[in-house]
């Protein structure tokens, strides 16, 4: 009977010092991964401002002219139509504008 | 006995000292950690720990599809504690080709009797790396905000920028630091018995309350069309500067606004305040034969006039309390459609002074003219409107074809803007949401009409005589292919500060209107200071208007009027 008090409170006495071992151990986890979290944030926010500045109109604009050799259309070029006069099909289908290009090209290609 | 009475006595000697050397302990101690606790603590507080105040990070900026236009990056600031740097010499040769600061600035600073030095702030962080690499004693790097304006120079004036320590400047940063600016976090620098720097753990953790963020109600694609025409035509004018403002008249929502010469928010050190200052708002300007628009609308909203009234024009030159108006042409007799359409100074003049000073005055208030529109961004001028009882016995004929008076072109694409709503004036804005960290919607400014200006039929009179002067008038340059547009030029002269009077070589050449007339999508005046050459505002500014306008126009998916006809093949 003794034996077993005995091994009973050893037991108690370790499962309380492996809880408290684990919450220390899980703690060291949080602590990396917020770590983690920083870090990656950060390395998010210097991709959006990397995006952004990659995507800027001007910069576009300057490689669709110089290295694609793309030219910005003339005035009258683009002409953008409707379908119909109303927004809405009788069917009650909402209509899409239509965008057309005049087709100024002499090879007859858009 | 004797022995006993001796022993007891040094027991009570004993007994006694050591009472009072509780006592003295016990108050000393009372002394040090009540009566004295606080000040003693601050006294080791200051002693040990050294408080460095950082900035939270600003909220973002985004256009209004949620294109970033200014954002904070966390990039590596770097200090140093002088008292522990030991050999400050060698550690500034160590620093010196990673800072890019010369040896002798860093030594300079390490070698000073202070407890903390900045050394270089917002780095890249790849030099933050190479200083991490190096480990050195005494140095510590803290992770900063840097404002990143990723566009460049692009919408510049509005948003303005923030200064080192992250606090709003200029434009919206400036006009809207309160939402903007981030909680602030302290750094805790703690010094260990020996006289270490302890450095704090969590200084490279991000700040804690980052700032909201604005939506905008400008458009990039706009904003980048408007700038790349406005810097062409000022190139090609060899002008001073430039100025063009879009807005959508039925809301007031400013989609473009832009300034030339640009300047670039991620480099303003080297600037001089008269680069960043945003002229569409902050300068007046004699708007000239523009002004003709509202002296119209005001005409037939009092019912002085009517677009077909005939008016004589005097064969060009009439005299007006001693002084000479011209005209650009010998007019006779054409109808009040016509003298806006040919921008006759003395049909204007004619038609002012029938209107009368006080109405007139009435009118020019409740366009906005002398008064500030109240955009929500900084620096915003009023304008010249002069009180009445100021006003000579030409100013009525003056003020009808824009001289003796100031605006902003602000204030006048606002009121060219009420013509095109229906006579409806709208207040311009810039910001349409501000949202917190977790991008919830915080506020939502709506548009707001500031008041009736004229009636809607006569902003459709109006409407259809300012399609004339594109038509067949000063303005045909603004004529926009398959879209009917109203508008109206102005050529004013500039006074030379030298003699006080008109310059016959300094001019503002501008042209304001909107498209399409019969149901206005954009408002818009574009205005070219000082241009060389030509100087008309009909052959500078209203090209400018044109081809923004048919570019915009497209952008927005706007249906062109021109009949077309669609060919199609198959092979």
């Amino acid at each position: 009977m003794k034996a077993v008090t005995v091994f009973l409170g050893l037991c108690l006495v370790f499962v309380f010092v492996w809880e408290r071992v684990d919450v220390v151990r899980i703690g060291y986890q949080i602590e990396r991964l917020k770590r983690d979290k920083t870090v990656l944030e950060r390395q998010r926010d210097e991709l959006r401002v990397k995006f952004s500045t990659l995507s800027a109109s001007d910069r576009i604009a300057k490689l669709a002219t110089e290295k694609l050799g793309m030219s910005l259309p003339q005035q009258g070029q683009i002409i953008v139509v409707q379908s119909r006069p109303s927004g809405v099909h009788p069917s009650g289908i909402a209509l899409v504008e239509l965008k057309v290009a005049r087709n100024d090209l002499p090879s007859g290609r858009f | 006995m004797a022995g006993s009475l001796l022993s007891r006595g040094r027991r009570y000697v004993l007994l006694l000292l050591l009472l009072c050397g509780f006592g003295v302990v016990l108050f000393r101690l009372v002394t040090l950690q009540v009566l004295q606790a606080a000040e003693l603590s601050s006294q080791a507080d200051r002693q040990h720990q050294k408080t460095v105040s950082l900035e939270g990070a600003r909220g973002t900026i985004v256009d209004r599809h949620g294109k970033i236009l200014a954002m904070n990056v966390e990039v590596p600031s770097v200090f140093g504690v002088p008292t522990t740097v030991d050999s400050p010499l060698k550690t500034a040769r160590q620093l010196s080709p990673i800072l890019h600061v010369r040896t002798d600035e860093l030594e300079r600073k390490l070698r000073q009797d202070r407890r903390f030095v900045w050394l270089a702030r917002k780095l890249d962080p790849e030099q933050g790396r190479r200083l991490d690499r190096l480990s050195l004693d005494g140095i510590g790097v803290v992770m900063e905000g840097r404002r990143f304006y990723p566009k460049g120079p692009l919408l510049a004036h509005v948003l303005g920028f923030s200064g080192m320590d992250g606090e709003g400047l200029e434009g919206v940063e400036h006009r809207y630091e309160p939402y903007l600016h981030g909680e602030k976090r302290m750094m805790v620098l703690q010094r260990d018995a020996l006289g270490h720097t302890v450095f704090p753990k969590g200084m490279m953790e991000r700040s804690p309350t980052p700032g909201h963020s604005l939506t905008l109600t400008i458009d990039e694609v706009i904003q980048y069309i408007v700038e790349r025409e406005l810097e062409d035509a000022v190139g090609r004018a060899r002008a001073k500067s430039g100025t063009v403002i879009v807005l959508d008249p039925k809301t007031g929502a400013v989609l473009a606004m832009a300034v030339s010469p640009r300047f670039d928010p991620n480099a303003v050190s080297a600037l001089s305040p008269d680069r960043w200052r945003n002229r569409a708002l902050t300068d007046a300007y004699e708007p000239g034969s523009t002004m003709k628009a509202m002296m119209a609308a005001a005409a037939i909203e009092e019912r002085v006039v009517r677009p077909n009234t005939m008016v004589f024009g005097e064969h060009g030159r009439m005299t007006v309390a001693n002084t000479v108006i011209h005209d650009h042409e010998r007019l006779g007799w054409i109808s009040f459609a016509q003298v806006i359409q040919k921008s006759s100074n003395i049909g204007a003049a004619k038609t002012g002074m029938a209107l009368g000073e006080h109405r007139l005055y009435r009118y020019l208030q409740a366009f906005g003219f002398g008064q500030r529109t109240e955009i929500d961004l900084p620096g915003e001028g009023v304008g010249l409107v002069r009180d009445p009882k100021d006003w000579g016995r030409r100013s009525v004929a003056s003020i009808s074809i824009g001289q003796e008076i100031g605006v902003t072109p602000l204030q006048m694409v606002s009121a060219v803007a009420a013509i095109a709503n229906d006579g409806m004036l709208m207040k311009p804005y810039v910001v349409s949401e501000i949202r917190d960290a977790d991008n919830h919607i915080l506020r939502q400014i709506p548009p707001q009409a500031k008041r009736r200006v004229i009636s809607p039929e006569t902003a459709r009179s109006v409407t259809k005589i300012l399609e004339g002067v594109v038509t067949d008038g000063t303005g045909t340059n603004a004529a926009i292919p398959g879209f009917r547009v109203a508008g109206k030029t102005g050529t004013a002269q500039k006074i030379d500060p030298r003699t006080g009077t008109y310059s016959a070589s300094r001019f503002v050449a501008s042209f304001t209107g909107y498209a399409p007339a019969d149901n206005p999508q954009l408002a818009m005046i574009v205005v070219i200071d000082e241009p060389q050459g030509d100087t008309l505002g009909g052959a500078v500014a209203s090209p400018v208007f044109s081809r923004i306008g048919e570019q915009v126009l497209s952008y927005l998916g706007v249906p062109s009027n021109a009949p077309i006809t669609l060919a199609m093949a198959s092979r």
